[in-house]
């Protein structure tokens, strides 16, 4: 089978081949790098001056650079043919049922006004036939529905030598799981990729020299010099590159936990790139350990789903914890959601029965088998035998808070991961990173696979960890977006702006606003990465200068750049028709609509509309700062300069991205945003059964799902009260910003002597890192000089002890041996030595008397000769 | 003719060729003398090469082969001995043996 007609049969596999392409070029550079160093005992032979000069020799090449580029726009191509193909396959699907649902309405509609009673049957017949011919279609198109193309096999497997071949044993999966969302994220994932690999060629252009000077890096003889790490930088994009889309392919937790840790290393390593600079060091290792205490959770989520369900497989454990929509009766009450209820007694045949009561203690876990008919969910009984050790059609159970628990874990890794609050800290010191890395690592895609994995664990999660996760945005988003407003290093600000978003994703996610909250990741990556791209070209420009406060009055230096990043200020702000506007409008629909049902988590509607306001005032702000009035520092603005094509091209690119990306039609609508929709195919049913439908427990799923549609929840009205609120702030919010950084009406200043003290809790960044010394760092630190002392005082002493000990032993050890051992030596020596001195005497030096020996010798030998043969011719 | 040459009294030659020589070797201090009685006992040797040769088909050829392989060496020894009896002159104004007694244990 040739190569495109594998993909032909699998169209999976286009993603696979992208996530690979990447790992591919990571093991290349790798490779090169390692021949390399190789020729380093040689470089000075003929071979291996040639060998090391083919590599590039002490210059630095871009061969490197090329090779992860040219893997990443591969990446790119491929996932962008797969997911063409899937969204046509599903197109194709739902346009056709859409007609001949059409035509079974049109056809009652005509059978309702018939008169006549032999036109009424013909077209009674005709209505029957199509709906014969819809069922049909539905039928079998019937997997395109919930379309996802995905496929695994085992990985590892642990197999108990006692256990039989029947009984399988422990086994790790690795698979993929294609639906519109990875396909959209690997889209959106490997185009900004593809074009801050282009953006890198030119911003790490320094390091292509054979010794860089740090200026930031202070030695005893004036700045640290080293060599150029250019290739090593494309190395760790690629390998960054394979982890994240790996992770958006896993069909399981674990696969997503594995590259969960592999982001998380590229990080490290990207975050201490400038590793002699103690700031990047220090901030790598933060990055690093703040990220454990989330993965600590996600690694206790971990257990429980697997002592609990026994799969990591994202489809088995939501039809597991879910109750099925349909059963073989049709469509089942309580579809879609937990089903709780308490244990009761043992009955004859040794199960337990769960008796079903809507704050049971237990959860009820449905078969992995295909369903059968669902008694206790539908009808008065409401018992269900539970086993302990459930075969595959059996049902069993857990308890709830477990469920609880599982979820508050594994979203306690995406709080590490995407840096929500209170494990936010790490993000804003990961600015210390280069400026590319921040805008692909930092902002536009692994942050984000916290938010991704929300989304993909949703329907595991109970209504309390949704809370949590909600409130946890929202707190989150304002805490973030009031230090970003006192900032005044540009890629800190932008790093709070990430956090603040993040947050809005979160809640988002966390108020039921599963599309909302994953299109604005989506949105949020395009003009996140457009923003920090555009940094990147400001502190390029103005000479690796970050200050805001010694900018000012750039924009006729550097026009791609401030206009490019002005659109990536408007989409963020939520200035209609850019693409933040859509996403953010999506989000404050949903907490609108959830907040009317539920009144008393008022805050959560509060706190991101008013941060709505706030954002638009703080990258206002920083634009206005950076672009616009009177230079505050000659000497920077005298120096600035626009940058590159290489690095102005993927700005206007995704400046284009960053205005149209989410545009449908009507352009107006924010409802009908294309890539929301798109979103939407992907969105599990347990969304609509959680949030879709509040009061009537009895009716079904299928019916609520149109009733939804009138609650307020889903109010088409929600979005234009919560649009033209936020509106109205965010242009508040940047007429203020204008006001004060453009046309310097008002003093910043003076506003900061005002409120000395808000002014310095900001800065300090609400004093989270004081409260992580005293809370985490110093007590660790203690313990740290205790464990010293114990070292120093215990260890060490036995240690001494034992080596005195030693040293006694040795001495006598070697008196013995001087004595008895040498002793014996000695004599054989001696005694060879006496010899020796007796039979010195035999040799005269007299060459005749040396003769004479010879010839005696001979003659002797010659007369035991002769006796001898006289003897054996005798014998 | 009376009783044909045989094998015998080949030996016979060759052995009091070994005699003279050994002897002349032993009780010579002259270098030269030594020399000149190594080669007797080369020679002693090289006739009973040949007379085996010609007695014996089945050392037709081994021993005539061997005969001048000797010869050979002992031109080749002559040429080194003599070199090196040259040398001990140039040294000790002398061929006299015993005055070599460097190598004494």
């Amino acid at each position: 089978m040739n190569i495109f007609e594998l993909f032909r049969e699998h169209p999976g596999f286009y993603f696979v081949a992208a996530t690979l392409v990447p790992l591919v070029s990571f093991l290349l550079i790798l490779l090169a790098s390692a021949m390399w160093c190789a020729t380093r005992p040689f470089r000075y032979t003929p071979a291996g001056a040639a060998l090391f000069n083919f590599f590039g020799g002490e210059q630095r090449g871009r061969g490197a650079a090329y090779v992860a580029t040219a893997a990443i726009a591969i990446a790119f191509l491929l996932s962008l043919t797969g997911f063409i193909r899937f969204t046509t396959e599903q197109s194709t699907f739902e346009t056709r049922i859409a007609g001949l649902e059409k035509d079974v309405r049109d056809l009652q509609a005509q059978e309702a006004k018939a008169t006549d009673a032999k036109e009424k049957e013909e077209l009674h017949e005709n209505g029957e036939r199509v709906e014969k011919q819809l069922t049909d279609v539905e039928g079998r198109w019937e997997h395109l529905r919930n379309t996802s193309w995905q496929s695994h096999f085992d990985w590892l497997r642990i197999h108990p030598a006692h256990a039989n071949d029947s009984e399988r044993g422990t086994i790790l999966q690795l698979g993929f799981k294609i639906d519109s969302l990875s396909g959209l994220m690997f889209v959106m994932v490997t185009f900004i990729a593809t074009l801050i690999h282009l953006f890198s060629m030119g911003y790490m252009a320094d390091e292509l020299q054979p010794e860089v000077e740090d200026h930031q890096v202070h030695t005893a003889h004036g700045h640290l010099h080293r060599r150029g790490r250019f290739g090593r930088f494309f190395m760790y994009l690629s390998l960054f590159c394979f982890s994240m889309l790996n992770l958006l392919l896993a069909d399981n937790l674990f696969q997503v936990f594995v590259s969960w840790e592999l982001v998380g290393v590229c990080s490290y390593l990207l975050v201490g790139f400038y590793f002699e600079r103690t700031s990047a060091a220090n901030a790598a290792n933060k990055a690093f350990i703040v990220n454990r205490i989330g993965d600590a959770g996600f690694i206790l989520g971990l257990l429980i789903v697997w002592t609990s369900l026994g799969t990591f497989n994202f489809d088995e454990i939501f039809k597991q914890v879910r109750a099925p929509l349909t059963d073989t009766h049709g469509p089942v009450r309580l579809a879609g959601r937990f089903v709780r209820g308490n244990l009761e007694a043992e009955n004859a045949s040794g199960n337990q029965s769960l008796k079903i009561a809507d704050n049971g203690s237990q959860l009820l876990l449905f078969p992995r088998a295909k369903p059968g008919h669902y008694h206790a969910i539908g009808n008065s009984r409401g018992e269900v035998d539970v086993s302990a050790a459930p075969k595959s059609d059996e049902h069993s159970s857990m308890p709830y808070w477990m469920l609880v628990a599982a979820g508050l874990g594994i979203f306690l890794g995406c709080v590490g991961k995407s840096a929500q609050f209170p494990l936010h800290v790490w993000l804003p010191d990961a600015m210390e990173g280069p400026t590319p890395v921040s805008a692909l690592i930092h902002a536009a895609t692994m942050v984000a696979a916290g938010v991704y994995l929300v989304g993909r664990c949703f329907p595991m999660f109970p209504a309390e960890t949704l809370l949590v996760i909600a409130y946890t945005g929202g707190i989150t988003l304002f805490v973030a977006a009031s230090i970003a407003v006192v900032m005044t290093d540009i890629k800190k600000v932008l790093a709070y702006s990430t956090v603040s978003q993040l947050g809005y994703m979160m809640l988002a996610l966390g108020v039921g606003g599963w599309v909302a909250g994953l299109f604005h990741l989506m949105t949020h990556a395009f003009f996140k990465a457009l923003l920090f791209l555009g940094s990147g070209s400001v502190i390029y420009g103005c000479h690796h200068e970050q200050e805001m406060t010694k900018m000012g009055g750039l924009f006729p230096k550097m026009k791609i750049t401030a206009l490019t990043m002005l659109a990536g200020v408007l989409a963020i702000a939520g200035i209609p028709l850019f693409t933040g506007w859509y996403s953010k409008d999506a989000i404050l629909a949903q907490a609108l609509g959830y907040v009317w049902v539920h009144n008393n988590h008022m805050l959560l509607f509060l706190l991101p509309l008013i941060t709505a306001g706030i954002t638009a005032f703080y990258m206002a702000r920083m634009w206005f700062m950076t672009f616009t009035g009177k230079p505050r520092d000659e000497h920077v603005y005298e120096h600035a300069h626009e940058s590159p094509w290489l690095m102005t091209v993927p700005l206007i690119l995704l400046a284009v991205c960053s205005v149209c990306v989410a545009w449908g039609w009507p352009i107006y609508d924010a409802e009908k945003s294309w890539l929301g929709h798109n979103v939407h195919h992907a969105q599990h049913h347990a969304v609509l059964a959680d949030f879709g439908h509040v009061e009537a427990e009895e009716e079904y799923w299928a019916a609520a799902k149109a009733e939804a549609q009138n609650e307020r929840l889903y109010a088409h009205h929600n979005h234009h009260l919560a649009g033209n609120l936020a509106l109205g702030l965010v242009l508040i919010g940047i007429v203020f910003a204008g006001l004060i950084y453009w046309k310097r009406v008002l003093d910043p200043a003076e506003a900061k002597e005002q409120f000395p003290r808000l002014h310095a809790f900001l800065m300090d960044k609400w004093r989270f890192d004081r409260l992580y010394s005293v809370a985490v760092v110093r007590p660790a630190l203690v313990v740290g000089h205790w464990f010293a002392a114990f070292d120093l005082r215990v260890i060490d002493g036995i240690i001494h002890f034992v080596a005195r000990l030693m040293m006694w032993v040795s001495k006598w050890d070697g008196i013995f041996d001087n004595a008895i051992i040498d002793g014996l030596v000695n004599l054989v020596g001696n005694v060879t030595y006496r010899i020796g001195a007796r039979l010195r005497d035999v040799q005269t030096g007299f060459l005749r008397s040396y003769v004479l020996f010879m010839v005696l010798a001979a003659v002797g030998i010659f007369i035991l000769l002769a006796y001898f043969v006289r003897m054996a011719m005798a014998g | 003719m009376s009783a044909a040459v045989g094998l015998n009294h080949f030996l016979l030659l060759g052995a009091l060729l070994f005699v003279c020589g050994a002897i002349c070797m032993a009780t010579k201090r002259n270098a030269i003398g030594i020399l000149m009685g190594v080669e007797l006992v080369l020679n002693a040797a090289t006739i009973n090469f040949v007379a085996f040769a010609y007695f014996n088909p089945v050392f037709q050829v081994e021993g005539q082969v061997f005969a001048l392989f000797v010869i050979v060496l002992a031109a080749a020894e002559a040429a080194i001995a003599l070199a090196i009896v040259l040398n001990f002159y140039n040294n000790h104004m002398t061929v006299d043996v015993d005055t070599a007694e460097e190598l004494k244990g």
